[in-house]
């Protein structure tokens, strides 16, 4: 396998958590235990009450897209030989946003509000990437 | 009445040319500008008591220098200057160091404020350190990065959404460049003077999404200032203050993800905060000066100041209102798009042009009656939204 030269998530004791779970093949977002807010990406107190009271929950993946670009030219340089691809603003269904790659789709047929599912990308033995592709059938 | 409303004025201003200027050191053209503000204002330099250099980031050391004083040195304001320290929030430090300013002035604590941009991001920075400089800032490193985003691709989010949600035409989104230039052209200090037509900017090859080449702005190297003082102060010194009416903000994210995605409700209320403390409804602007980055942010801002009803800025552009003999002048600079991006300095470019218009300085440019003009800015990825009312009389 070729190594992989693109930027590596930065991993916090809170961004493990989360990449451990995509690992497995789960997409993990935190709910506040105290006032029921929705939190993603993970923070250490809750953005809504402040609190610390927070637990980690697993999405069912699907959501629909927010906003999309195809990038063809100017990416950052590590991704210059990957052009084009296609980045996307996604609503998960569970309530909260993530950005994410569009991957097994034709470009032209990208749009906004369109469902889309998780799928995992493993980039690294230890890293895999949440992305997201059209779900069948729709 | 607001208490603060029309207390204090911008009394001077000073640019330099904005462009790939190699020859031109940066504290050249920092003394360059703040000599020229003062010198506008006709203050004596002794009565600029606080400096605030806004930060550059082209060159670390620059920015390091600005902030241990360097201005204070080289314009002699050493015997009489109190404070110098760095207002910095990306492209809103414009609007950052004003609210500063107005509120040292009114609270007695300085007598009179210079704010100061220069930055070197066309010939002081490789090209490829710019693009890595702007794909890593905002960006969280934990989420966002490992997908190749840049503030490029949050341009082509931007205006994908915009687009699906109002009907606006690719057109209509390259005639905000085409306006854009046509103002430009009229600017001596701006980079693009060179007329371009919106079916030109549809010509040119998609780069991000639904962004084109030439919907993308160009890193210059450029500088500007101004100078705030008490009105009463301002009163005496000059015949065309621009006074601060009204000032209203809102600072809502850190990443691109995490904007809000209704802009109206997120960001509104700081237009509606600074309307009512000038107290002045849409219809009384004259000019708008829009911060831009990209044309999208400019019919945004347009339906955020409730200058046009949602979803119909792209059609006012498209025929004609907003560039030079339209009956809603908007961006009188050429803003980024034309001008040039110096970094943090977009915003004080159009803050400066803003109160050019309002002193009846502004040149081939000048719209008549400007006695009300509104000003934006926006910092990071958009994270948070700016607007300010100067006019000429309280
Ligand atoms: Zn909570």
């Amino acid at each position: 396998m070729a190594e992989y030269k693109k930027p590596l998530p930065l991993i916090t004791s809170l961004s493990k958590v989360f990449y451990d779970g995509c690992k497995e093949n789960k997409l993990l977002y935190q709910q506040c235990k105290d006032c029921g807010e929705v939190i993603f990406f993970p923070k250490i107190v809750c953005p809504g009450c402040m609190g610390e009271n927070l637990e980690w929950k697993e999405s069912a993946g699907k959501g629909k897209i927010f906003s999309f670009t195809v990038a063809y030219d100017y990416a950052p340089p590590e991704f210059a030989g990957d052009t084009p691809y296609a980045l996307a603003v996604v609503n998960l269904d569970e309530g909260f946003s993530l950005l994410t790659n569009i991957v097994n789709c034709d470009f032209e047929k990208i749009s906004c509000d369109m469902p889309v599912e998780v799928m995992f990308d493993p980039v690294t033995p230890e890293i895999s990437l949440p992305k997201f592709r059209p779900v069948a059938g729709v | 009445m607001h208490p603060i409303r029309g207390k204090a004025a911008i009394v001077g201003i000073g640019e330099v040319p904005t462009g790939h200027y190699p020859e031109r050191s940066f504290i050249d053209a920092a003394v360059r500008v703040g000599t020229m503000a003062i010198r506008d204002a006709g203050i004596p330099k002794e009565d600029i008591d606080t400096i605030i250099p806004i930060g550059a980031v082209a060159n670390p050391l620059d920015n390091a220098n600005l902030v241990c004083s360097c201005l204070v040195e080289e314009m002699g304001l050493g015997k009489t200057a109190k404070s110098n320290f760095q207002v910095m929030s990306g492209g809103s430090s414009s609007a950052n160091s004003l609210k500063t300013a107005v509120a040292l002035v009114n609270s007695g604590l300085s007598k009179a404020v210079l704010v100061l941009h220069c930055d070197r991001l066309g010939t002081g920075i490789d090209f490829e350190a710019a693009i890595t400089t702007f794909s890593k800032s905002s960006i969280s490193q934990e989420y966002e990065s490992p997908y190749g985003f840049s503030q490029l691709a949050l341009a082509g989010l931007l205006q994908q959404r915009y687009m699906h949600d109002t009907g606006t035409t690719e057109r209509q989104v390259a005639a905000v460049v085409e306006s854009l230039r046509k103002w430009a052209g009229l600017n001596p200090n701006a980079m693009l003077r060179k007329p371009r037509t919106a079916d030109e900017v549809l010509d040119s090859k998609v780069i991000s999404s639904p962004v084109r080449k030439r919907m993308m702005n160009i890193l210059a190297d450029g500088a500007a200032a101004f100078i705030v003082t008490s009105a009463e102060r301002a009163g005496d010194l000059t015949d065309t203050p621009a006074y601060v009416l009204g000032m209203g903000s809102r600072c809502t994210n850190f990443t691109c993800t995490a904007q809000p995605q209704d802009l109206f409700k997120a960001w509104g209320p700081a237009c509606m905060e600074a309307y009512d403390m000038a107290e002045i409804k849409p219809t009384d602007v004259r000019v708008a000066e829009i911060y831009d980055a990209f044309p999208t942010f400019i019919l945004i801002s347009m339906e955020l100041l409730g200058l046009c009803p949602r979803g119909t800025a792209g059609q006012i552009v498209e025929a004609g209102h907003t560039s030079p003999g339209g009956k809603l002048p908007v961006s009188t600079n050429g803003a980024m798009m034309a001008q040039g991006h110096t970094g943090a300095g977009g915003g004080m470019a159009i803050l400066v042009e803003a109160a050019r218009q309002v002193m009846g300085k502004a040149g081939d440019r000048q719209v008549k009656n400007t006695d009300i003009v509104v000003e934006t800015a926006s910092g990071g990825v958009g994270m948070d939204f700016h607007v300010g009312v100067l006019g000429r009389e309280v």
